[in-house]
């Protein structure tokens, strides 16, 4: 079927390369909260406010950027993975695909729902960081589930 | 919408990855719709009758059900 707005197939092992570090990477990034001296560099800024500080438009700061290639492998990772065409994409695996979508986005935003209401303060700080990821992650266990789910349909049928 | 597929098939000896492999479809595809659990595409349903030289409709079949929205 001819989509334009998928990857080709073989970006989703591409996906799995960045990804996989990027979890790596990031659970040793909450666990130790240590910064990586090589890693503190100076930047180009857009905007920043350092707490009890003026907002700074357009400038060059510092800052240890682990947080940034951690975040950056995850979501360009997590990005492939989810939308790069499955190896037979046709007209049944699109509908799947789309049924995955709004359902990740549908549990994506009733954890956030949860979240505004009960958790306050910092956690909701963190819950915010995970829900820059959770909705691809959710739409890629949703999905895989569902396409291994109408393979093994075929095996019952034999 | 019923459909006789599985029936046209047996009458050809052609398996469902056969059949999936002649209309460039996955196999998952082509047994959700023998299994009614997927409403294909007019473009695919043209394609499978064409590959048993029927017309659609000799294939598939509207249900009482279908007029339900």
């Amino acid at each position: 079927m001819k989509t334009n707005y998928l990857f080709p197939n073989r970006f989703k092992k591409i996906g799995w390369l960045l990804f996989i570090p990027g979890i790596i990477l990031g659970i040793i990034f909450l666990m130790s909260q240590a910064d990586i001296d090589f890693l503190n560099v100076k930047v180009f800024s857009i905007a920043e406010q350092p707490i009890f500080g003026k907002t700074v438009f357009f400038s060059i700061t510092e800052n240890n950027i682990l947080d940034e290639i951690i975040g950056l492998l995850l979501i360009i990772g997590a990005i492939l993975i989810a939308f790069s065409k499955e190896k037979s994409e046709d007209e049944f695996i699109s509908k799947i695909r789309l049924e995955s979508l709004v359902w990740a986005t549908y549990i994506n935003y009733a954890i956030l729902i949860i979240t505004i209401i009960f958790i306050y303060d910092m956690i909701f700080f963190w819950v915010l960081v995970f829900n820059m990821f959770t909705v691809l992650i959710f739409f890629i266990i949703r999905f895989n589930w569902a396409l291994y789910k109408s393979k093994n349909q075929i095996r019952d049928e034999e | 919408m019923k459909n006789s597929i599985k029936v046209e098939r047996a009458k050809k000896n052609i398996t469902q990855a056969h059949l999936a492999e002649l209309v460039k479809v996955s196999r998952q595809t082509i047994n959700a719709i023998e299994l009614g659990k997927y409403n294909l595409s007019t473009i695919l349903a043209l394609k499978i009758a064409h590959v048993f030289n029927q017309s659609v409709q000799d294939i598939f079949e509207l249900e009482e059900s279908d007029w339900e929205s």
